[in-house]
């Protein structure tokens, strides 16, 4: 059969969706919920087309081609209606894309990362990362007023993390060492990393109540002394443990903020909360699940199998509320054992990740 | 088994201490034996698991994970998806609150409020301390007519006031909550007269079974030779209990709300008492009592019949009943009498039919439509489902009525439970459908009860089974019992929970009368639908489509409520005009009030404001004004009612039934209800009201199910013609005096000092001064409107806080 869509006659198999002909056709349309070959099950509604026999807006990935369909998958109407669904989604999307130091930080280094590669003991990597961002001879912290340390979110449980003086630390380092040929990008190079950074979409978390803060204590070693003064790379990487892991692990990976950003949506403002914050890690796996930033498209329960032997994960609840979670008969800890990396992969936001240290 | 689960089982609570591991297992087992092991048993198996333990401890999900099918994901997503499952222990006695439509106009909120400070419940629990009661919000009890309702373990109590919960509770506690069993008795062969009782859920409710009780106290007593027949729905709700006598030259005699002090005298006046020496006792007895009673004379036994069946007459004589035909007349058990009554006539008649497609010709032909709301010819649909492939082939009768302010379904499956298994066997044997599913809410203890015992007289009596009334015809039904989720009312999500899973409904098509339940082609119809279909074949399609307009044939059910003077169940032709409904049926809005408009179709439907009564109901006219058929709730608001009061009510109904699979009805929902919160607060402006608008034409469009798209009409209708309103809100003022932030209760110069309202208060607000005007002191003043129900004098008045501020 034939069907229209943005104007256009192609073809199209029984069975086959609007979306299966329009990637065919090369027509982008948007898609979070959807993964080829995993059961559809249509709840983002980011692939929303409009046919216009009814004037009626479904879904692509599951609407199934029919005789004489003439679909708009591109008007202005539909853009309009796909950007409220990504901004709803967005709404319960209590998360933070990027960490308050990096945020805040006037040359948007990655201080995040250089804390997980310290605490993982990998000096050489952190000093080679901290290389990379020097855009002069001279790091900006000399002289700058640490605002990461005022954003740092550490702050609000006891103090902030040491983040100044351990890259002044590893600076002294980096030229006892001569270890910067000097062959500086210029400053430029920072002044266009941080306005990148300004420029890619970056969602909030919104308000925190105490309970929720101290979630993110869960990604650090409660043990590790702390140092404001760093001397040592030993003293560096120690207080670095106290980190709490704020950015997110999918920044790079992101398919809801890549349509985000492709939709040109700012971060709405007034975040609806359905559940407190919680972060659960499974001790077997370092599979982390973080509640908030789950959007319920149900692919990690769709494309694990569950079972007696290996629980995987389900929904719970109805509505609003609705939510991923372990079963009620098993813990956490002993889900997916053999599957955590296939629900990795196919969560289209951070919400599921490994918790390992890079 | 342990003390424990005996006791259980005994008391049907949890007072005791915890559950032994063991009794979890062996209670399990039983389950599972008595259920079944498949996937798709995860339902009826968590239903009679709660019904042994009274809640569904985590062990036992385990449990039933290792003896069955079911997998620990399918077995959470389910157990926590219906509201009827419970995963902590209840209270002993449930005290359900309605907080249907009508109950909430008429102050269902205020209610709960009194029984949680009256059991000392906080915000997070709801079961007292002592574990005797547990509180539940239930979306619709189906008693509109009785508003507002609450029921404690089946007692029902209406019009229930805020300041009753202690006088319910006492009441509760002090009186035998098993009611008498009553036996089947054996009806004389000839009779002096037949006395009929309703006894649907509203007539049980307000009080037929304890009328019937002394009906037959009364018929011993006196030795009457009288028929006691037991009816279903008469329809005329406010009224119950109704008391009808058919003397043996078909005169008729009919008494409302009859009183258990009334029933001998109404009896013993039109029939004599058997035996001599029992009727010189009572004429002595009523000699004497002529002296004692004055009010006798008063009471409704002495006025004319003319005159006490006026109102009745009246509220009849504009229905026509197809469904509900031989209301009042049928005994909802007896298939005999059914049959007498031309029961399966119209099977019979199918039956003889050479060709089976000429069926749903018929059925198309009249014009039935779908009456679960979006009405989708019923014939084509018979005739897309006839010709789609696979085997077996099934009719579901969609009996998940959830729709707060709407109980017509729960009335006909309770009433008329044959009529409906007739529709459904006729619509299998047009279609080459083999079995049938009676979809029905576990809400609605009594039509599951009716419809299995129907459906077991039908196989006793060889109407349901192999080779029908032999004939080649097999056909065979089975009852589905709802878990309490409004959104399974969609077909798709129906099927899904039918198949054991979340009843999350899929875009459509595939259409289930394609592909459907177990993959198969599966014809959902609505309970009033099929309890149309036996009419239209006896008296042929043009009798049915000469009723009606011309897009929409024949009646439809609708129970109407709220502040209208005579509520009840009706069955009215189409194209009958709102006007006629509320002002000739209804009997106008009560005292000194203002109709202002009618919620048509619940929290799918929309306000229709009185301006535009005279609209004729009908499917096209309905949806032009934005409102829509529906299940058929039809609610009269006055001018106390506020629009965003009701707007919300119904938004959090709807939020609070999403699946929460597509995103604009999980999240959508939320954000409309959130805004109208601040809006009912008058914390929101302008700009607000706009992005409401906008965000409900945009819900209306990107929800993937029926649910989501119809979900903001009662929004859309409200901002379309009471605008204003929801400006007023803005502003700070509530023109309806409702929203309980802008408003506050003031004293004014009427008031003698009695002190009753500073006895009534339950934060001790008004401080108590004889003989002075009162005072409410507005820091601890909850606004529970105790003070105004209790004052005699009209002294307490609710008053806008902005107006007060202006005029100082």
């Amino acid at each position: 059969m034939y069907i229209k869509i943005n104007n256009i006659e192609f073809h199209a198999s029984e069975g086959e969706t609007v979306l299966d002909v329009a990637r065919r056709a090369g027509i982008s349309i948007p898609t979070l919920c959807h993964k080829d070959g995993v059961e559809h099950y249509s709840s983002c509604m980011v692939c929303l087309v409009r046919d216009r026999r009814n004037n009626s807006y479904i879904p692509s990935c599951s609407a199934l081609v029919q005789e004489g369909m003439d679909i708009d998958a591109s008007g202005d109407d539909v853009k309009e209606l796909r950007r409220k669904a990504v901004e709803l989604l967005l709404l319960e999307h209590r998360a933070e894309c990027e960490a308050p130091c990096r945020v805040v930080c006037p040359a948007a280094y990655d201080i995040p990362r250089m804390n997980r590669l310290l605490s993982a003991g990998r000096f050489r990597e952190a000093v080679d990362l901290i290389v990379s961002e020097l855009a002069t001879p001279e790091i900006r912290c000399l002289t700058c007023g640490a605002y990461c340390e005022n954003a740092c979110r550490r702050k609000k449980i006891d103090t902030p993390i040491s983040i100044r003086n351990i890259r002044l630390f590893i600076f002294d380092k980096i030229k006892e060492e001569k270890l910067f040929s000097g062959s500086a990008a210029g400053s430029d190079a920072r002044y266009s990393a941080k306005e990148e950074l300004k420029n890619r979409f970056s969602s909030r978390t919104g308000k925190l109540n105490d309970a929720e803060l101290r979630q993110w204590l869960k990604e650090c070693d409660g043990m590790s002394e702390r140092y404001r003064d760093i001397t040592s790379f030993e003293q560096a990487s120690s207080e670095a443990e106290s980190c709490m892991h704020c950015d997110c692990r999918a920044a790079g990976n992101c398919a809801l903020r890549a349509v985000a950003e492709d939709l040109s949506l700012k971060d709405p403002a007034g975040k609806l909360v359905n559940s407190p914050i919680k972060k659960k890690i499974n001790k077997n796996t370092g599979l982390i699940f973080e509640n908030a930033k789950c959007i319920k498209c149900g692919l990690c329960v769709r494309v694990c199998e569950d079972s007696n032997d290996e629980p995987a994960l389900c929904f719970i609840n109805r509505g609003f509320v609705s939510i991923i979670s372990e079963p009620l008969t098993a813990e956490f800890d002993d889900i997916l054992a053999s599957q955590a990396r296939k629900a990795v992969e196919v969560c289209p936001t951070g919400a599921l990740s490994f918790i390992e240290k890079t | 088994m342990s003390e424990k689960v005996k006791h259980i089982e005994e008391h049907g609570c949890n007072c005791q201490p915890e559950l032994k591991s063991d009794d979890i297992k062996t209670v399990v087992s039983q389950v599972v034996a008595k259920c079944g092991r498949e996937k798709d048993k995860v339902i009826p198996v968590l239903q009679e698991l709660q019904k042994r333990l009274n809640y569904i401890p985590s062990e036992a999900l385990k449990e039933i994970c290792r003896l069955t099918e079911i997998t620990p994901g399918q077995i959470s997503g389910v157990s926590t998806f219906y509201s009827q499952f419970r995963h902590i222990p209840a209270g002993k006695h449930i005290i359900k609150i309605c907080a249907g439509t009508a109950c909430h106009v008429k102050g269902s909120g205020l209610i709960t409020e009194a029984f949680r400070r009256e059991l000392k419940l906080d915000e997070t629990t709801s079961t007292s301390a002592d574990g005797l009661f547990s509180i539940e919000e239930v979306a619709c009890l189906g008693c509109c007519t009785l508003a507002p309702v609450v029921q404690i373990d089946g007692k029902t109590y209406g019009h229930v006031k805020s300041t009753q919960a202690a006088e319910i509770l006492y009441d509760f506690i002090n009186t035998g909550k098993h009611q008498k069993d009553l036996h089947q008795e054996v009806a004389p062969d000839v009779y002096d007269a037949e006395v009929r009782i309703g006894l649907g859920s509203c007539c049980v409710a307000g009080g037929s079974r304890e009328i019937l009780s002394r009906l037959f106290e009364v018929k011993e007593a006196y030795d009457l030779n009288i028929k006691l027949k037991p009816v279903g729905c008469v329809g005329v709700c406010n009224q119950t209990p109704l008391l009808e006598i058919v003397m043996n030259d078909s005169t008729h005699h009919r008494y409302t709300n009859v009183k258990i002090v009334q029933v001998e005298d109404i009896l013993l006046k039109h029939i004599k008492p058997g035996k001599f020496g029992k009727r010189l006792i009572y004429r002595i007895n009523d000699f004497a009592d002529s002296f004692v009673h004055e009010g006798k004379l008063n009471s409704p036994i002495n006025l004319p019949g003319e005159k006490r069946e006026e109102f009745l007459n009246n509220f009849l004589s504009y229905q026509v009943h197809i469904a509900t035909q031989q209301s009042g007349i049928l005994t909802p058990d007896s298939l005999d009498e059914y049959i007498l009554l031309g029961g399966f006539e119209a099977l019979k008649k199918v039956l003889r039919q050479s060709d089976k497609s000429e069926i749903a010709d018929i059925i198309l032909e009249s014009g039935l439509r779908g009456r679960g709301g979006a009405g989708f010819p019923t014939g084509k649909k018979w005739k897309i489902f006839s010709e789609s492939p696979g085997s077996p082939k099934y009719v579901v009768c969609n009996g998940d009525e959830g729709d707060p302010g709407a109980f017509m379904d729960r009335m006909l499956l309770e009433s008329f439970p044959f009529r409906v298994i007739e529709g459904m066997m006729i619509a299998g044997f047009a279609t080459g459908a083999s079995e049938g599913i009676f979809y029905i809410r576990a809400e609605y203890p009594l039509a599951v009860s009716r419809v299995s015992n129907a459906l077991k007289i039908c196989y006793e009596r060889g109407m349901l089974g192999d080779n029908i009334l032999n004939t080649t015809f097999s056909f065979n039904i089975t009852i589905f019992e709802g878990a309490g989720a409004f959104v399974c009312g969609e077909e798709t999500a129906l099927i899904a929970s039918l198949e054991g899973k979340r009843g999350t409904p899929i875009l459509r098509p595939p259409y289930p009368a394609v592909q459907g339940f177990r993959e198969k082609p599966t014809l959902v119809n609505n309970v009033e639908t099929l309890s149309l279909v036996p009419w239209i074949i006896n008296n042929g399609p043009e009798a049915f489509s000469s009723i009606g307009t011309e897009k929409s044939k024949g009646t439809k059910v609708f129970a109407l409520a709220g502040k209208v003077a005579r509520g009840g169940l009706i069955e009215v032709p189409m194209g009958i005009t709102i006007r006629d409904i509320v002002e000739k049926i209804g009997y106008g809005v009560g005292d000194g009030r203002t109709f202002k408009a009618v919620q048509i179709g619940g929290p799918s439907g929309g306000c229709i404001p009185a301006s535009m009564a005279d609209t004729p109901i009908d499917y096209e006219e309905l949806s032009r004004m934005g409102a829509m058929m529906g299940s058929g709730g039809l609610v009269v608001l006055d001018d106390t009612d506020c629009m965003v009061d009701m707007t919300k009510y119904f938004l959090t109904f709807t939020h609070k039934q999403s699946c929460g699979k597509c995103t604009f009805c999980r999240v959508g929902t939320r954000r409309m209800l959130d805004i109208l919160t601040l809006l009912s607060q008058g914390k929101a402006d302008m700009k607000e009201i706009d992005e409401l608008e906008k965000l409900s034409f945009e819900v209306r469009n990107g929800s993937l199910c029926g649910l989501g798209k119809t979900a903001p009409n009662p929004l859309i209708t409200g901002l379309k013609y009471f605008r204003e309103e929801f400006e007023a809100h803005a502003r700070g003022y509530c023109p309806a005096r409702k929203c309980r932030d802008l408003i506050k209760y003031v004293v004014n110069d009427k008031c003698t000092g009695c002190t009753k309202c500073s006895q009534d208060c339950p934060v001790g607000a008004i401080p108590f001064s004889p003989y002075e005007i009162h005072v409410i002191d507005q820091d601890l003043c909850i606004k529970c409107d105790n003070c105004r129900i209790t004052c005699p004098e009209d002294a307490i008045e609710i008053v806008n806080i902005a107006d007060v501020h202006k005029n100082q």
